[in-house]
């Protein structure tokens, strides 16, 4: 039985279940790096070029980790996941960054994973993938279609309202009483990482807030709010945190939108920064950035997101008039940043 | 972007549509579009930003914007800067020219809002256009070659900036083009060492930090003065071959990238990767004795290019010098890693001839 390691980065939170499901089921054995820690942080920042972003860092840290306790790392290379759209350079070429950063011995499995056209070129990577375990094409066939079931059963739940962490690590729920609700806007691999975002979800749960992510909102509706858009977003993570953005916008229920990117995130420079100018034209709730890289110190991050919450929660009790970010309250100086 | 103003000027001398070209980018427009501009964003954004205010305040009223909607930033340019200039209160018309395969109608749309209505003269003056930037190309190779050749580098310099001065001057493509061959033959007079062998280094990396001089602090002048022979990678001549004239006749463009950069990088992933792999290989089968790779800081597709560079550093046994530009690059730095790079590829040139 061979035994492919998968690092638990960057689109892990996505596919997780399908990729397993069809591994299993073709008979290999699917091997998982541990949640991310200091030592996979740091190998992964030493192995890695500098100035590549935070998510990719640990990637390659969970990359280091595998190599050695697997016969092959399956390192996808995400081009494109939905019609006419890609993701970022870094996805495409993330087997090549891997190959020729880190020192292995095995060979990684790079397929492709482009939608860009027609999904035929999914099935045909699929089915190379099959290959290589020595999988029938009838039996590569049936485990496609399991992996696909289980991958729709995963994205509802999502959509319900549960957790990666919940669904993949069978963690327990935490149950609270909802004082306030806030959106979270951010790729999966920083939100649902907690070691990366500093243990957010339940620093947030413990003050009693629950939290919508762009998982729990309905892609149709993402589609729709970003069609309101001047130039159609050419980029799949960007556009869920537009739309989403722009949903949670709209809901009275949601008290304030949380922004967490990471430091030197290409798309996210662009979609965040018009998210918060549309925020400063129409929105009038609490709205925060927080940038997270491997030098972040946490008291710094407890600070802001103290005092996020406590604006959160003290807009809600006394709703006056507290200047949102990077307005003035003085009228004479709104159009100075 | 660099050169490039000269083709544009051209084309719109052509329509009859008075152009204005933005002056040319100092410190102070790069720290007016860096304050108005995303944090993180890549350095052009922030240059071009600064350029468009520069431009209306010296009377623009329609800003011209080609877009894209491959993975790369650049595609997205566009409607933020648009964003962020009505932000600061500036009311200007925004042309933004998407690939035709995007929208077809939206492209005859600009194009047409751009001539007036006139499409075939659009055509033909696109077409004049690129008949100035061959012209542009062969001035700047003349001034690769005698650059390290030169004693006396200053006249190149003159007859540089003079240049810059006269062809703003000049009125339509046929005018701009007489300019540029008047210049080239000034070059080609000055007296150089003719037996001399400079090192020769090839520009790699993204392509607006090569092609704009202010954004790589003149490298292409730096090195030339420390005497070493250059070539760059991408020019807009080459842009416009491969990405205009190629496929509108029905050829697939960058051949000979794409095929050089394959055991590296397979399929396309953005911005031009393969196109950097592809030359760096190039020059490295040329017998070129370093190359410099420069891009803007978070540029997303030239991080994974530099971490493909260093495999093919150790496979082709050449040096690269990895060059990071942002608002903040300092001069001396710059200079000094420059100099130490030169240094180091004239030793190990001299220590290659001795064994």
């Amino acid at each position: 039985m061979k035994k492919i390691g998968i690092p638990r980065g960057l689109y892990y939170y996505k596919y997780y279940p399908f990729t397993k499901s069809f591994l299993t089921e073709l008979g290999a054995e699917a091997v998982l790096s541990p949640e991310t820690n200091k030592e996979i942080l740091d190998i992964g920042s030493k192995y890695c070029i500098d100035d590549a972003c935070l998510p990719v860092k640990v990637y390659h840290g969970h990359v280091y980790f595998l190599k050695d306790k697997v016969d092959h790392v399956l390192i996808p290379r995400f081009t494109s996941i939905s019609a006419k759209e890609y993701i970022c350079p870094k996805f495409g070429g993330l087997p090549e960054m891997v190959k020729y950063s880190i020192p292995m011995n095995n060979p990684i499995i790079d397929i492709e994973i482009n939608l860009y056209k027609n999904k035929l070129n999914l099935y045909k990577s699929l089915f190379s993938l099959g290959n290589m375990l020595g999988a029938n094409p009838i039996k590569i066939k049936r485990a496609i279609n399991k992996a696909f079931k289980i991958h729709y059963a995963y994205k509802r739940d999502l959509l319900n309202g549960n957790l990666p962490a919940i669904l993949i690590e069978d963690k327990k729920p935490v149950r609270i009483k909802t004082k306030s609700i806030i959106g979270i806007v951010s790729h999966p691999y920083l939100l649902y990482d907690s070691f990366i975002n500093m243990n957010l979800l339940n620093k947030l749960s413990n003050r009693s807030i629950k939290f919508i992510t762009p998982e729990m909102i309905d892609s149709q509706m993402i589609d729709n709010m970003c069609s309101e858009l001047e130039k159609r977003i050419f980029w799949s993570g960007s556009k869920e945190l537009i739309g989403s953005a722009l949903y949670m916008m709209n809901i009275d229920k949601i008290n304030g939108i949380l922004l967490l990117t990471s430091f030197a995130c290409g798309i996210d420079s662009l979609s965040l920064e018009l998210i918060i100018r549309i925020a400063n034209k129409t929105y009038n709730k609490p709205i925060m950035m927080l940038t997270i890289d491997e030098h972040t110190g946490e008291a710094n991050f407890n600070t802001r997101l103290e005092a996020f919450m406590d604006l959160v929660e003290r807009r809600q009790n006394i709703d006056n008039n507290l200047s949102p970010y990077g307005r003035s309250i003085y009228r004479s100086e709104r159009n100075i940043r | 972007m660099g050169e490039a103003y000269i083709a544009v000027k051209g084309i719109f001398d052509n329509l009859g549509i008075e152009s204005i070209i933005a002056p040319f980018t100092t410190e102070d427009t790069l720290r007016l579009g860096s304050r108005e501009s995303p944090e993180c964003v890549c350095l052009p954004f922030k240059i071009t930003l600064g350029n468009y205010i520069r431009s209306i305040e010296a009377g623009a009223n329609t800003i011209v914007i080609t877009g894209s909607c491959g993975p790369c930033r650049f595609g997205y340019y566009g409607p933020l800067q648009k964003q962020i200039l009505q932000d600061m209160g500036y009311n200007v018309d925004f042309i933004i020219i998407d690939p035709p395969k995007e929208n077809p109608l939206d492209f005859l749309h600009s194009i047409k809002k751009l001539s007036n209505g006139k499409i075939s003269r659009a055509i033909k003056s696109i077409y004049d256009a690129y008949k100035v930037c061959i012209e542009i190309d062969k001035l700047n190779e003349i001034q690769y070659y005698v650059r390290p050749r030169a004693k006396n580098k200053s006249i190149i310099n003159n007859i540089m900036y003079n240049f810059r001065k006269v062809v703003l001057d000049a009125h339509g493509t046929k005018e701009i083009i007489e300019v540029i061959k008047a210049t080239g033959n000034k070059l080609l007079s000055i007296p150089i060492d003719k037996n001399a062998k400079p090192l020769k280094i090839g520009i790699i990396g993204e392509i607006y930090t090569i092609i704009e001089p202010f954004s790589n602090l003149n490298v292409e002048e730096r090195l030339g003065n420390m005497g070493a022979e250059i070539h760059r990678s991408m020019t807009i001549k080459h842009w416009a071959e491969n990405n205009l004239i190629m496929p509108a006749t029905g050829r697939k463009g960058y051949k000979m990238e794409k095929c050089l950069s394959k055991p590296y990088i397979p399929v396309l992933i953005g911005g031009h990767t393969q196109q950097c792999i592809g030359h760096a290989i190039n020059y490295a089968n040329l017998n070129y004795d370093g190359l410099v790779q420069i891009y803007p800081m978070t540029c997303m597709p030239e991080i994974v290019s530099r971490t493909i560079l260093s495999q093919i550093e150790k496979d082709y046994n050449i040096p690269i010098l990895y060059l990071i530009v942002d608002e903040q690059v300092g001069e001396a730095g710059y200079q000094t890693r420059l100099e130490a790079f030169v240094d180091y590829l004239k030793e190990r040139k001299h220590n290659h001839k001795l064994n």
